[in-house]
């Protein structure tokens, strides 16, 4: 029984991390219909920013991430100026290919600047453990729990009442009523696209502690995201959290349950599944 | 069936010349470059066979690693743990891709996927092949098998590797870039492009959308299968990370954008321009610096979807046109 709990509680806490990295691509989906294969790529530039400064100024990632968050900020408002926007009006494909392209760059580049070998990045609170009766929690991944959800909330009240939040909306609804009624679409999609990327490496820097770090792992990012994203019907954002936390939750039981191999196929059976069955994602009403 | 211009470009004096002076390449260059045309090869006739699917249909298979690795590993395995001929494994592993490759294509059409959908869904096969692979120790598991040495006996499929192994590439590339060309000019080549164009529409004016699918998704699978099976006994060694991993298809859709998608020789030409560039940066620079030639390759990439989203073929196409009038006319 303690397994079950300790396996529920692990896959949650883990699961929100997800929700929060999907959170950035749903949001960019929605307003520019772009799907960022470069996703955990950019994840990836995020973890190794951080252990960098930790190897060069001994931060703590979490300190990091005051740094890695304007910085990547920016580097996505970059990308989308440069890179993506030019291909606004081509076909979907065109624009996966160029984020692929892009994903080989950036893995490569951190290849080129980190070496190949597994990395770790310190941080203070990596070895204290929190035990409630039968579960044992590691303090890094309640950290990620409640700042995943203080960030996911601050999300959706900054899209329901703030002005940018209400553009945001009004682009993924409508983007050509938009900007009829005088929404900057282009402005609101260079943002958007910029705030996915920072809130990645909010992302990084909360799943950092206690992860060893490779520059290949971007893809495996890229398609945990994706998967999270499906499941929570693209653009509906409760949705998206939500599949954070069933792809968390069977991570974990697979892990612990079944065996090596099969327990890594867990998550794609499910969304697999849930892909057929459920095209709308898991919530009951379509966004 | 086929029209005309299928057995116009068979009966062409181009393609036999192009074809006759790449065969005695071999003799004329030194076995490093034999070796990088050899993977360039390989590259051509994966890119194309992915072709019929992503290029024509518009289905983005991100699958197509499974059939690359039942062709590879399969035939790899049967012949290591059973000792089953290769030539055996070949039709083995071929059928086997076959009838996975008719099952995505249930799948997508039962389950009336979207684009995305199956682009994710796809992905999803190859993510799970691959940890079955590597998890598998029939299939070797996460170390790969290693392949009895290459003696040149053509009944075990054995090539005499370098030379040997390069005409047999050359046959594939061959074979698959003028399946490509025949199935454009087929009734099938239309009905693909109207079910990608339009597949609502081509479904009310009774296009049987399942049957095309199908059929071009076993053809494309049965075609890169055999190129994966003749493609690990040319590397003697089924790596799993190479053969069964989702990047490799991602290689090859890049290829084929690159080129030029749906059209016959676009995968092709994307192939022979990037696999030997990316090859010759890993000769050079690999050793200096790790990961820089993927660095250059992927900025070559950006650079030219960016500069023509529509492939290289037609800008080639383009120029020739102003350059030489006189051949637009036929």
């Amino acid at each position: 029984m303690s397994e079950l709990w300790q396996a529920l509680a692990q896959g949650i806490l883990i699961g929100s991390t997800y929700g929060l990295l999907a959170l950035g691509m749903g949001l960019v989906y929605g307003v520019s219909g772009i799907v960022n294969f470069a996703h955990g790529d950019f994840i990836s530039l995020a973890m190794f920013m951080c252990l960098a400064l930790f190897s060069a100024f001994a931060l703590d990632p979490y300190v990091s991430a005051l740094i890695t968050v304007p910085v990547m900020t920016a580097i996505g408002a970059l990308v989308y100026r440069f890179l993506l926007k030019p291909m606004v009006g081509y076909q979907f494909l065109m624009v996966v290919q160029l984020t692929l392209g892009l994903s080989l760059v950036l893995q490569n580049g951190i290849l080129m600047v980190f070496g190949g070998q597994p990395a770790r990045t310190p941080s203070v609170v990596e070895s204290k453990l929190i035990i409630l009766g039968d579960v044992v929690l590691r303090l890094p991944h309640l950290i990620a729990f409640i700042v995943a959800f203080a960030m996911a909330i601050g999300l959706f009240v900054m899209l329901r009442s703030t002005d940018f939040g209400r553009s945001i909306r009004a682009v993924h609804q409508n983007a050509r009523a938009a900007a009829l009624m005088g929404v900057d679409v282009g402005r609101v999609q260079v943002l958007t696209f910029a705030i996915g990327i920072g809130i990645l490496a909010v992302a990084a820097a909360l799943l950092l502690p206690g992860t060893p770090i490779q520059p290949t792992q971007g893809l495996q990012y890229t398609v945990i995201t994706l998967l999270v994203v499906v499941l929570g019907g693209m653009t509906n954002f409760v949705g998206i959290m939500l599949g954070g936390l069933v792809i968390g939750i069977s991570e974990a039981f697979g892990t612990i349950y079944v065996s090596d191999t099969l327990g890594r196929l867990v998550p794609y059976v499910i969304f697999v599944l849930i892909m057929l069955f459920r095209p709308q994602g898991l919530t009951w009403r379509a966004s | 069936m086929i029209r005309e211009d299928f057995y116009r470009t068979l009966r062409s004096p181009w393609l036999w010349t192009i074809l006759a002076l790449s065969a005695v390449l071999p003799f004329m260059l030194s076995s490093y470059h034999v070796h990088i045309l050899t993977i360039a090869l390989v590259y051509v006739a994966l890119a194309s066979a992915w072709n019929i699917v992503g290029g024509m249909g518009g289905q983005i298979s991100l699958a197509h690693s499974l059939f690359i690795g039942t062709g590879a590993m399969l035939s790899a395995a049967l012949l290591v743990k059973f000792g089953v001929n290769m030539w055996a494994g070949l039709v083995i592993a071929a059928a086997t891709a076959g009838m996975l490759g008719a099952i995505i294509a249930w799948i997508d059409f039962r389950f009336q996927l979207g684009h995305l959908s199956f682009v994710l869904i796809t992905l999803a096969f190859a993510e799970m092949a691959a940890i079955v692979v590597e998890g598998w120790d029939f299939l070797g598991g996460a170390s790969g098998l290693l392949l009895p040495r290459d003696t040149g006996d053509v009944l075990a499929f054995q090539f005499g590797g370098g030379r040997g192994a390069f005409w047999v590439m050359l046959g594939l590339a061959a074979l698959t870039v003028l399946v490509n060309v025949a199935i454009l000019n087929t009734p099938l080549g239309y009905y693909l492009r109207t079910i990608r164009d339009n597949e609502k529409a081509a479904q009310a004016i009774g296009v049987n959308v399942l049957r095309h699918k199908t059929i071009a998704m076993i053809i494309s699978a049965v075609l890169t299968s055999i190129v994966g099976t003749a493609y690990v006994r040319y590397l003697t060694f089924a790596d799993p990370y190479l053969l069964a991993s989702p990047v490799i298809t991602i290689e090859i859709v890049l290829f084929a954008t690159v080129g030029g998608l749906g059209r016959a020789y676009g995968p092709a030409l994307g192939a022979l321009l990037l696999v030997p560039l990316g090859e010759v940066l890993r000769g050079k620079l690999g050793g200096v610096v790790p990961g820089l030639h993927y660095f250059i390759y992927g900025i070559v990439v950006i650079v030219v979807i960016l500069a023509t989203p529509s492939g290289l073929l037609p800008l080639f196409e383009r120029l020739l046109t102003r350059c030489i009038p006189k051949l637009t006319k036929t």
